[in-house]
């Protein structure tokens, strides 16, 4: 049972776009493709895709601009392939409003894998957004309302920081999220530490809610970019 | 002043000191001497003492000046015709002549010699002014050089100036300045000889003196025929500036302290044309390495190109039950790898690498390094060494290019440990640096390769032909290191195998800015 029903690549190499057709055969019924920026924006608008996935290096259009164009008329996933590119871009492109990135040459399975994630973020937004219902991830059980993180019935205590960034990732659990983006969450309701200590606190919380700290499993951190945390699957 | 003409000077004022008193005593005697007083006879003798200092100089002031007392003493003071003085009031006569004619003489000649030096100075600038003008104003390097030698030429009245300058890919410029064009050069065409290597290495002044013996050589203004004189900035000898001369010249404290101002302005002039050859250079630098930018960026983007596609197609083959896919997919793997390193390494080497040392911690890390060579280790032990109990370990560095470091470093240990073998990484506080390692029970290091294991494109002398990289990895981690300040050492682990370290700067986090418990 495939996870999407359409999904759009936009892409001008057309040996990509039949890999990453191939590739996510199991993930979407449908794959549209386009060649270039213009074409893929269209069809990102008209053909309302579940996911798109965007390969920088087009011939008409930068990518962060196809990101930004896509992002002012849709709410659609988008992930991001680039032959490896510098972190600054990548921040840039999630600043623009690119959800995720995979590197070229890509695994087929990390690419379905990711394809999924970002379906089922998408799908648990639209159907249960603000659900009171405690969220299972690692082993933890999060309650967003009563701000209670246990682990087999173990409270854990977090401080109220340790608290705002936990929720800031899993309010946008399968999102990375860049340093910036963390910092205007977090530190917007003035907690008094510098933002230089963001790195410090995400230490703290791990050894706390990570079974092993040294090898987190929750809160992945994307080097040069931000923090993730993972969906539960 | 010539001495002829000084002589003349001395001759006329003493001359006209001599009529005037002639003068004084014929007409003193025809009109009552009462009546023609002392008043007079000083005002015309200060007149003579003032005009003969102006034109002759101190000396003739003074000399003037004690004439006068005499001829005051011995004509118009009673007893007439003797040198003794009569009147207390005489006295005051004398003395009063006396000290203003000194006086005044003395202001006279520091006027004057204020005023020469001033003229002297008007003329140094001048020809500085010129030296930078024509410095910055000429267009070859070496005409640039021969303008700058002319001027120096000229000020310090010498036939034949040239400057030497140094390229600093070998080889030199030469700018040369000659009185008359026609006469045999006095200053020998072929550089490169030991003289001129001397005063480049040693910064050594060279004065040739005449040999003639009747020549006086008071210390402080010798006379020379060759002078060489090293040229340099900011303690770098850039160059050798060369003086001739047919005749001796005397080279004296004001054009000695031209000379040092002047030869600042030479190596500056030296420094330019050197400059801008490498401006030149740089800009053709430039444009090659631009061009090597976008060789590099569309070999990366057609490679990986294909290899996503053989990628995929090899991986979703494989999934579909096709056995030689995997192994096709591992070349691909394998050739990415290859071609990202290479990429690395050259864009390493042109600097293209930015480095953000920011507040990390030792923790993070650790577990993105331990994330990111997952697939590497498969079912291999990765060991974490890191105490975990006390306050997180924390430093400044940059943690993408500490992370390549530490990943290619674990990449290597893989490679070259047995599988049953685990390897750890760790991180340590010593000091106030922080201390990340990776440690292998591989085979170590030979002695004869430890110097050479950090070197591009080494592989052990004992090492399997085909171990899947070009030997890169080892080199890109030092060089990222090293772009951080830091650097990457190895040293034989106590029980075997080797242990690779990277040092950063730690830190120290302020109680109170971070609390991590209630």
């Amino acid at each position: 049972m495939p996870d999407a029903d359409r999904i759009l690549v936009i892409d001008d190499e057309p040996q990509i776009r039949h890999a990453v057709r191939d590739a996510l055969r199991e993930v979407a019924s449908n794959v549209d493709e386009a060649a270039n920026g213009a074409a893929g924006v269209s069809a990102a608008v008209t053909g309302q895709p579940e996911l798109v996935l965007l390969d920088l290096g087009l011939p008409d259009m930068a990518g962060v601009d196809v990101c930004r164009e896509i992002r002012r008329r849709s709410a659609v996933p988008i992930i991001v392939l680039s032959a490896r590119h510098s972190e600054h871009e990548k921040v840039d492109l999630l600043n623009a409003g690119a959800d995720d990135y995979v590197t070229k040459p890509f695994s087929v399975l990390e690419l379905a894998a990711r394809a999924r994630a970002q379906l089922r973020r998408a799908k648990s937004l639209a159907s249960a957004a603000a659900s009171a219902t405690p969220v299972a991830i690692g082993g933890l059980l999060v309650d967003t309302v009563t701000r209670k993180v246990t682990r087999y019935g173990r409270q854990i205590h977090l401080t109220p920081i340790e608290w705002q960034i936990f929720a800031t990732l899993l309010g946008s659990a399968g999102r990375t999220l860049t340093h910036q983006q963390i910092f205007d969450a977090v530190w917007d309701r003035e907690f008094g530490s510098p933002q230089q200590y963001l790195r410090v606190h995400i230490t703290n919380l791990r050894r706390k809610i990570e079974i092993d700290p040294a090898s987190p499993q929750i809160i992945i951190t994307e080097p040069g970019v931000g923090y993730r945390v993972e969906l539960p699957r | 002043m010539t001495s002829r003409r000084r002589a003349l000077t001395w001759l006329l004022w003493l001359g006209l000191m001599a009529a005037a008193t002639v003068f004084m005593i014929v007409a003193g005697g025809e009109s009552s001497r009462g009546e023609f007083t002392q008043v007079h006879v000083v005002l015309v003798y200060l007149l003579i003492v003032l005009g003969g200092s102006a034109t002759g100089g101190r000396a003739l002031g003074v000399t003037l000046a004690l004439a006068g007392v005499l001829l005051i003493d011995f004509y118009f003071q009673p007893p007439f015709g003797e040198i003794t003085v009569g009147k207390p009031l005489d006295w005051v006569a004398l003395i009063a002549f006396l000290v203003t004619a000194i006086v005044s003489t003395q202001l006279l000649a520091r006027a004057q010699a204020q005023t020469e030096e001033a003229q002297r100075r008007a003329v140094e600038v001048a020809s500085l002014a010129r030296l930078g003008s024509e410095t910055l104003s000429a267009g070859r390097a070496e005409d640039a050089l021969a303008k700058v030698a002319d001027v120096i030429r000229q000020t310090l009245e010498m036939n034949e100036c040239d400057i030497v300058a140094w390229n600093p890919e070998g080889g030199f410029r030469r700018g040369r300045a000659r009185e008359q064009a026609a006469a045999e050069p006095l200053l020998q065409s072929v550089v490169d000889t030991g003289v001129i290597s001397w005063v480049r290495f040693d910064g050594e002044v060279i004065r040739s003196r005449t040999s003639r013996p009747d020549d006086p050589q008071p210390p402080a203004s010798e006379r020379i025929t060759r002078l060489l004189l090293p040229l340099s900035v900011q303690g770098r000898v850039v160059g050798v500036l060369r003086l001739a001369a047919e005749e001796p010249v005397q080279i004296g404290p004001s054009k000695r302290r031209f000379l040092d101002a002047i030869l600042y302005y030479a190596a500056l002039a030296v420094d330019r044309v050197r400059l801008v050859a490498e401006a030149e250079h740089a800009e053709a630098l430039r444009e090659a390495d631009r061009l090597k930018d976008i060789v590099l960026a569309s070999v990366s983007h057609d490679l990986r190109t294909p290899l996503t596609t053989i990628k995929a197609l090899a991986q979703s083959a494989a999934m579909q039950g096709n056995t030689a896919a995997g192994a096709i997919e591992e070349q691909a793997d394998r050739l990415t790898r290859l071609v990202s390193d290479l990429l690395d390494l050259s864009r390493l080497k042109g600097g293209g690498f930015a480095v953000v040392p920011e507040l990390n911690t030792a923790e993070d890390l650790i577990g993105a390094a331990v994330r990111q060579t997952r697939g590497l280790f498969g079912d291999r032990q990765l060991r974490t060494v890191i105490d975990l109990d006390s306050p997180a370990l924390v430093g400044q560095f940059d943690f993408s290019q500490s992370l390549r470091v530490l990943c290619n470093l674990l990449e290597n240990a893989a490679r070259y440990s047995p599988a049953g073998e685990p390897i750890e990484l760790g991180a340590r506080r010593d000091g106030d640096r922080l201390v990340f390692t990776v440690a292998d029970r591989g085979p170590g290091v030979r002695a004869e390769d430890a110097a050479r294991i950090f070197e591009p494109f080494f592989r052990a002398t004992d090492a399997a032909p085909d171990t899947g990289r070009a030997g890169l990895g080892l080199s890109i981690a030092r060089t990222l290191a090293e772009l951080q300040g830091g650097t990457v050492e190895h040293a034989a682990r106590p029980g075997g195998g080797s242990i690779f370290s990277l040092e950063r700067p730690a830190t120290e986090v302020p109680a109170g800015e971070v609390e991590s418990s209630e």
